[in-house]
Protein backbone atom coordinates (compact mmCIF):
# COMPACT_ATOMS: atom_id res chain seq x y z
CA UNK A 1 0.00 0.00 0.00
CA UNK A 2 1.27 3.47 -0.97
CA UNK A 3 1.90 6.00 1.31
CA UNK A 4 2.44 9.99 0.53
CA UNK A 5 3.18 13.21 2.10
CA UNK A 6 2.83 16.70 0.92
CA UNK A 7 4.08 17.89 4.47
CA UNK A 8 6.96 15.49 5.68
CA UNK A 9 5.63 16.08 9.70
CA UNK A 10 2.78 14.31 9.07
CA UNK A 11 4.50 10.87 8.00
CA UNK A 12 5.41 9.28 11.20
CA UNK A 13 2.04 9.56 13.16
CA UNK A 14 0.51 9.19 9.68
CA UNK A 15 2.48 5.58 9.72
CA UNK A 16 1.20 5.04 13.22
CA UNK A 17 -2.39 5.57 13.28
CA UNK A 18 -2.44 3.21 9.79
CA UNK A 19 -0.40 0.06 11.65
CA UNK A 20 -2.26 0.44 14.74
CA UNK A 21 -5.65 0.95 13.35
CA UNK A 22 -5.71 -1.24 10.87
CA UNK A 23 -6.77 1.44 7.79
CA UNK A 24 -7.03 0.58 4.20
CA UNK A 25 -7.36 4.85 3.22
CA UNK A 26 -6.61 7.46 4.94
CA UNK A 27 -6.41 10.66 3.85
CA UNK A 28 -5.23 14.34 5.71
CA UNK A 29 -6.48 17.18 3.98
CA UNK A 30 -7.38 21.05 4.92
CA UNK A 31 -11.31 21.87 5.22
CA UNK A 32 -10.61 23.20 0.95
CA UNK A 33 -10.00 20.01 0.40
CA UNK A 34 -5.72 20.13 -0.39
CA UNK A 35 -4.57 16.99 0.36
CA UNK A 36 -1.44 16.98 2.92
CA UNK A 37 -0.77 13.22 3.38
CA UNK A 38 -2.46 10.14 2.25
CA UNK A 39 -2.10 6.27 2.61
CA UNK A 40 -3.80 3.46 -0.04
CA UNK A 41 -4.41 5.33 -2.83
CA UNK A 42 -2.13 4.52 -6.34
CA UNK A 43 -3.13 7.58 -8.01
CA UNK A 44 -3.70 11.74 -7.09
CA UNK A 45 -6.34 12.45 -9.42
CA UNK A 46 -8.78 9.39 -7.29
CA UNK A 47 -7.07 10.78 -3.97
CA UNK A 48 -8.21 14.19 -5.09
CA UNK A 49 -12.04 12.92 -5.59
CA UNK A 50 -12.28 11.48 -2.20
CA UNK A 51 -10.89 14.04 -0.34
CA UNK A 52 -12.90 16.93 -2.19
CA UNK A 53 -15.91 14.48 -1.22
CA UNK A 54 -14.51 14.03 2.58
CA UNK A 55 -14.33 17.74 2.63
CA UNK A 56 -17.23 18.59 1.37
CA UNK A 57 -18.95 16.53 4.08
CA UNK A 58 -17.17 17.90 6.69
CA UNK A 59 -18.33 21.24 5.35
CA UNK A 60 -22.21 20.87 4.73
CA UNK A 61 -22.10 18.88 8.46
CA UNK A 62 -20.49 22.27 10.45
CA UNK A 63 -23.09 24.12 8.37
CA UNK A 64 -25.48 22.10 9.75
CA UNK A 65 -24.18 22.58 12.97
CA UNK A 66 -24.60 26.04 12.97
CA UNK A 67 -28.46 26.22 11.56
CA UNK A 68 -29.40 24.13 14.67
CA UNK A 69 -27.33 25.88 17.03
CA UNK A 70 -24.92 22.73 18.02
CA UNK A 71 -21.49 23.14 18.18
CA UNK A 72 -19.48 22.09 15.43
CA UNK A 73 -19.74 18.01 14.82
CA UNK A 74 -16.10 17.07 15.23
CA UNK A 75 -16.66 13.45 14.48
CA UNK A 76 -18.67 11.82 11.48
CA UNK A 77 -19.30 7.69 11.44
CA UNK A 78 -20.85 6.51 8.50
CA UNK A 79 -21.43 2.34 8.92
CA UNK A 80 -21.06 0.17 5.49
CA UNK A 81 -21.68 -3.42 4.69
CA UNK A 82 -18.02 -3.90 3.78
CA UNK A 83 -16.71 -0.62 4.88
CA UNK A 84 -16.74 1.91 7.57
CA UNK A 85 -15.77 5.69 6.94
CA UNK A 86 -14.48 7.85 10.16
CA UNK A 87 -14.22 11.44 9.43
CA UNK A 88 -12.73 14.04 12.01
CA UNK A 89 -11.83 17.38 12.41
CA UNK A 90 -9.25 18.46 14.14
CA UNK A 91 -7.12 21.86 15.13
CA UNK A 92 -3.36 22.03 14.43
CA UNK A 93 -1.14 25.23 14.58
CA UNK A 94 -0.77 24.65 10.89
CA UNK A 95 -4.42 25.03 11.17
CA UNK A 96 -7.77 23.31 10.65
CA UNK A 97 -7.25 19.97 8.91
CA UNK A 98 -10.04 16.96 8.37
CA UNK A 99 -8.97 13.27 8.29
CA UNK A 100 -10.57 10.88 6.44
CA UNK A 101 -10.10 7.31 7.33
CA UNK A 102 -11.50 3.83 5.93
CA UNK A 103 -11.52 1.08 7.65
CA UNK A 104 -13.01 -2.89 6.97
CA UNK A 105 -13.89 -5.75 9.08
CA UNK A 106 -10.24 -6.57 10.47
CA UNK A 107 -10.69 -3.73 13.05
CA UNK A 108 -13.62 -1.59 14.65
CA UNK A 109 -15.25 1.88 14.48
CA UNK A 110 -14.30 1.79 18.76
CA UNK A 111 -10.27 1.20 17.63
CA UNK A 112 -10.30 3.72 14.87
CA UNK A 113 -11.82 6.14 17.01
CA UNK A 114 -9.78 5.61 20.00
CA UNK A 115 -6.07 5.28 17.99
CA UNK A 116 -7.15 8.44 15.95
CA UNK A 117 -7.53 10.80 19.27
CA UNK A 118 -3.29 9.59 19.42
CA UNK A 119 -2.96 10.48 15.30
CA UNK A 120 -5.16 13.72 16.06
CA UNK A 121 -2.72 14.31 19.46
CA UNK A 122 0.31 13.45 17.59
CA UNK A 123 -0.69 15.97 14.38
CA UNK A 124 -1.13 18.83 16.95
CA UNK A 125 2.37 18.00 18.72
CA UNK A 126 4.24 17.92 15.29
CA UNK A 127 2.57 20.46 13.17
CA UNK A 128 4.30 23.84 12.51
CA UNK A 129 3.11 27.51 12.53
CA UNK A 130 2.07 28.51 9.21
CA UNK A 131 5.05 30.10 7.60
CA UNK A 132 5.16 33.13 5.03
CA UNK A 133 6.08 32.48 1.66
CA UNK A 134 7.96 34.04 -1.56
CA UNK A 135 7.49 33.85 -5.04
CA UNK A 136 7.35 30.49 -6.08
CA UNK A 137 6.87 30.11 -10.04
CA UNK A 138 9.79 31.44 -12.52
CA UNK A 139 8.07 35.07 -14.19
CA UNK A 140 8.20 32.93 -17.28
CA UNK A 141 5.83 30.49 -16.34
CA UNK A 142 3.29 31.06 -19.13
CA UNK A 143 5.09 28.88 -22.05
CA UNK A 144 5.42 25.97 -20.16
CA UNK A 145 1.50 26.31 -18.91
CA UNK A 146 0.39 26.92 -22.37
CA UNK A 147 2.56 24.03 -23.29
CA UNK A 148 0.76 22.14 -20.67
CA UNK A 149 -2.49 22.44 -21.74
CA UNK A 150 -2.12 21.95 -24.72
CA UNK A 151 -0.94 18.75 -24.33
CA UNK A 152 -4.31 18.23 -22.02
CA UNK A 153 -6.31 18.65 -24.52
CA UNK A 154 -3.95 16.92 -27.40
CA UNK A 155 -3.90 20.74 -28.96
CA UNK B 1 -5.53 28.48 -0.87
CA UNK B 2 -2.51 26.92 -3.10
CA UNK B 3 -1.03 23.94 -1.37
CA UNK B 4 2.83 24.10 -2.29
CA UNK B 5 5.02 21.40 -1.53
CA UNK B 6 8.89 22.39 -2.19
CA UNK B 7 10.63 19.12 -0.86
CA UNK B 8 8.39 16.73 -3.85
CA UNK B 9 7.80 20.13 -5.67
CA UNK B 10 4.23 20.24 -6.35
CA UNK B 11 1.41 22.53 -6.76
CA UNK B 12 -2.23 22.20 -5.78
CA UNK B 13 -4.89 24.98 -6.82
CA UNK B 14 -8.08 25.22 -6.82
CA UNK B 15 -10.82 26.51 -9.28
CA UNK B 16 -14.29 27.23 -8.76
CA UNK B 17 -16.87 27.86 -11.97
CA UNK B 18 -19.54 30.06 -10.62
CA UNK B 19 -22.54 31.56 -12.28
CA UNK B 20 -26.46 31.51 -12.64
CA UNK B 21 -28.21 28.25 -12.88
CA UNK B 22 -28.28 26.78 -16.59
CA UNK B 23 -25.05 29.04 -17.34
CA UNK B 24 -22.97 26.33 -18.43
CA UNK B 25 -20.82 25.51 -15.35
CA UNK B 26 -20.93 21.91 -15.53
CA UNK B 27 -21.13 21.46 -19.30
CA UNK B 28 -17.53 23.36 -19.32
CA UNK B 29 -16.28 20.47 -16.74
CA UNK B 30 -17.79 17.65 -18.98
CA UNK B 31 -15.90 18.82 -21.80
CA UNK B 32 -12.92 19.40 -20.76
CA UNK B 33 -13.24 15.44 -19.31
CA UNK B 34 -13.95 14.33 -22.59
CA UNK B 35 -11.21 16.02 -24.14
CA UNK B 36 -8.39 14.76 -21.67
CA UNK B 37 -6.27 11.88 -21.99
CA UNK B 38 -7.35 9.18 -18.82
CA UNK B 39 -3.94 9.54 -17.22
CA UNK B 40 -4.41 13.33 -16.40
CA UNK B 41 -7.56 13.31 -14.90
CA UNK B 42 -9.67 11.40 -12.14
CA UNK B 43 -13.04 10.40 -11.85
CA UNK B 44 -15.95 13.46 -12.94
CA UNK B 45 -17.49 13.52 -9.04
CA UNK B 46 -20.90 15.20 -9.46
CA UNK B 47 -23.32 15.45 -7.05
CA UNK B 48 -26.64 15.96 -8.86
CA UNK B 49 -30.37 15.97 -8.34
CA UNK B 50 -32.47 13.11 -10.02
CA UNK B 51 -32.81 16.05 -13.16
CA UNK B 52 -28.95 16.34 -13.46
CA UNK B 53 -29.30 19.97 -11.95
CA UNK B 54 -25.97 20.70 -9.84
CA UNK B 55 -27.05 20.36 -6.18
CA UNK B 56 -23.58 20.34 -4.56
CA UNK B 57 -20.50 20.45 -6.97
CA UNK B 58 -19.20 19.15 -9.73
CA UNK B 59 -15.70 17.90 -9.33
CA UNK B 60 -13.12 17.18 -11.77
CA UNK B 61 -9.34 16.87 -10.88
CA UNK B 62 -6.70 17.35 -13.62
CA UNK B 63 -2.97 16.67 -13.84
CA UNK B 64 -1.16 19.34 -16.06
CA UNK B 65 2.35 18.34 -15.83
CA UNK B 66 5.22 20.05 -15.25
CA UNK B 67 5.50 23.93 -14.62
CA UNK B 68 8.70 25.89 -13.79
CA UNK B 69 9.32 22.38 -12.45
CA UNK B 70 6.82 21.97 -9.81
CA UNK B 71 4.47 18.71 -10.59
CA UNK B 72 0.73 20.92 -11.18
CA UNK B 73 -2.74 19.57 -10.48
CA UNK B 74 -5.82 21.91 -10.50
CA UNK B 75 -9.16 20.64 -9.11
CA UNK B 76 -12.22 22.29 -11.07
CA UNK B 77 -15.61 22.51 -9.11
CA UNK B 78 -18.93 23.81 -10.53
CA UNK B 79 -21.14 25.16 -7.71
CA UNK B 80 -25.23 24.60 -8.31
CA UNK B 81 -26.20 27.95 -9.81
CA UNK B 82 -30.16 28.42 -8.48
CA UNK B 83 -30.06 31.25 -6.17
CA UNK B 84 -31.74 28.69 -3.34
CA UNK B 85 -28.61 27.00 -2.56
CA UNK B 86 -26.67 29.93 -1.57
CA UNK B 87 -25.06 28.06 1.35
CA UNK B 88 -23.38 25.36 -0.73
CA UNK B 89 -22.28 27.91 -3.12
CA UNK B 90 -20.24 29.13 -0.21
CA UNK B 91 -18.94 26.04 1.13
CA UNK B 92 -17.26 25.42 -2.23
CA UNK B 93 -16.12 28.50 -2.84
CA UNK B 94 -13.88 27.98 0.73
CA UNK B 95 -10.04 28.25 0.08
CA UNK B 96 -10.36 29.11 -3.82
CA UNK B 97 -7.16 29.96 -5.78
CA UNK B 98 -9.49 31.38 -8.92
CA UNK B 99 -13.11 31.79 -10.20
CA UNK B 100 -14.60 31.25 -13.73
CA UNK B 101 -18.11 33.20 -13.80
CA UNK B 102 -19.71 31.46 -16.58
CA UNK B 103 -22.56 33.94 -17.76
CA UNK B 104 -25.38 33.10 -19.55
CA UNK B 105 -25.23 35.40 -22.59
CA UNK B 106 -28.73 35.68 -24.24
CA UNK B 107 -30.29 38.61 -23.14
CA UNK B 108 -32.89 37.86 -20.95
CA UNK B 109 -30.49 36.42 -18.26
CA UNK B 110 -28.82 39.67 -17.95
CA UNK B 111 -30.59 40.07 -14.72
CA UNK B 112 -29.80 36.52 -13.36
CA UNK B 113 -25.86 37.11 -14.32
CA UNK B 114 -25.61 40.70 -12.48
CA UNK B 115 -27.46 38.60 -9.69
CA UNK B 116 -25.04 35.55 -9.64
CA UNK B 117 -22.27 38.27 -9.78
CA UNK B 118 -22.98 40.25 -7.15
CA UNK B 119 -23.72 37.32 -5.04
CA UNK B 120 -20.36 35.78 -5.90
CA UNK B 121 -19.24 39.20 -4.43
CA UNK B 122 -20.89 38.84 -1.35
CA UNK B 123 -19.61 35.31 -0.54
CA UNK B 124 -16.14 36.16 -1.37
CA UNK B 125 -16.30 39.02 0.72
CA UNK B 126 -18.12 37.13 3.62
CA UNK B 127 -14.82 35.15 3.73
CA UNK B 128 -12.60 37.72 4.34
CA UNK B 129 -10.90 37.43 0.69
CA UNK B 130 -10.73 40.74 -1.44
CA UNK B 131 -12.34 40.34 -4.75
CA UNK B 132 -10.08 42.64 -6.31
CA UNK B 133 -7.49 40.30 -5.55
CA UNK B 134 -9.29 36.92 -6.60
CA UNK B 135 -7.80 35.47 -10.42
CA UNK B 136 -11.19 35.80 -12.00
CA UNK B 137 -12.06 35.11 -15.67
CA UNK B 138 -15.41 36.10 -17.39
CA UNK B 139 -16.98 33.37 -19.68
CA UNK B 140 -19.65 34.41 -22.06
CA UNK B 141 -21.44 31.34 -22.86
CA UNK B 142 -24.29 30.71 -25.74
CA UNK B 143 -22.52 32.40 -28.30
CA UNK B 144 -23.72 30.16 -31.06
CA UNK B 145 -27.10 30.93 -30.52
CA UNK B 146 -29.37 33.45 -32.76
CA UNK B 147 -28.16 36.72 -32.47
CA UNK B 148 -31.12 38.14 -31.97
CA UNK B 149 -31.30 36.47 -28.58
CA UNK B 150 -27.97 37.31 -27.05
CA UNK B 151 -26.00 40.17 -25.89
CA UNK B 152 -22.60 40.62 -27.90
CA UNK B 153 -19.13 40.07 -25.72
CA UNK B 154 -18.72 43.89 -25.81
CA UNK B 155 -22.29 43.81 -24.32
CA UNK B 156 -21.38 41.81 -21.38
CA UNK B 157 -18.37 43.35 -20.48
CA UNK B 158 -19.43 46.66 -20.81
CA UNK B 159 -22.62 45.11 -17.77
CA UNK B 160 -20.62 42.78 -16.21
CA UNK B 161 -16.90 43.18 -16.55
CA UNK B 162 -16.28 46.48 -14.08
CA UNK B 163 -12.82 45.40 -13.63
CA UNK B 164 -11.30 44.38 -16.76
CA UNK B 165 -11.19 40.93 -16.68
CA UNK B 166 -9.73 38.36 -19.35
CA UNK B 167 -13.02 37.40 -20.56
CA UNK B 168 -13.70 34.93 -23.17
CA UNK B 169 -16.78 33.58 -25.67
CA UNK B 170 -17.42 30.50 -25.18
CA UNK B 171 -19.72 27.87 -26.69
CA UNK B 172 -19.45 25.38 -24.19
CA UNK B 173 -21.45 22.50 -25.74
CA UNK B 174 -19.14 22.11 -28.09
CA UNK B 175 -16.13 23.06 -26.66
CA UNK B 176 -15.37 26.54 -28.01
CA UNK B 177 -13.74 28.58 -25.75
CA UNK B 178 -13.53 25.95 -22.36
CA UNK B 179 -9.77 25.65 -23.35
CA UNK B 180 -9.11 29.36 -23.75
CA UNK B 181 -10.88 29.61 -20.47
CA UNK B 182 -8.79 26.80 -18.54
CA UNK B 183 -6.12 28.61 -19.87
CA UNK B 184 -6.53 32.25 -18.89
CA UNK B 185 -7.73 30.98 -15.02
CA UNK B 186 -4.92 28.74 -14.93
CA UNK B 187 -2.48 31.64 -15.92
CA UNK B 188 -4.23 34.23 -13.72
CA UNK B 189 -3.87 31.85 -10.87
CA UNK B 190 -0.23 30.92 -11.28
CA UNK B 191 0.96 34.58 -12.11
CA UNK B 192 -0.44 35.43 -8.65
CA UNK B 193 1.70 32.69 -7.15
CA UNK B 194 4.95 33.55 -8.97
CA UNK B 195 4.27 37.00 -7.23
CA UNK B 196 4.53 35.22 -3.86
CA UNK B 197 1.15 36.65 -2.64
CA UNK B 198 -1.12 33.23 -2.88
CA UNK B 199 -1.02 29.84 -1.25
CA UNK B 200 -0.18 27.77 1.63
CA UNK B 201 3.72 26.68 1.94
CA UNK B 202 4.00 22.11 2.54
Amino acid sequence: MTTTVVELWTQEPLLRFVGQASARLVVVMTPAGQVLAQHGFARAVDLMGVAALGAAIMASSAALADLVGEPRYGTIFHAGQRHGIHLAALATPRGPLVALTVFGRETSIGLVGFFFEEFAAALRSAAPAQPARGPILAENFEAELGQSLASLFRR
Amino acid sequence: MSLVNFTTREITCKIVYYGPGRSGKTTNLQYIYSQVPNERRGRMVSLATQTDRTLFFDFLPLDLGSISGFTTKFQLYTVPGQVYYNATRKLVLQGADGVVFVADSQARQLDENIESLQNLHQNVLEQGVDIRGLPMVLQYNKQDLPRDLVLAPAELDDALNFRSLPSVPADALRGAGVFETLKAVSAEVLRKLSQGSAGREG
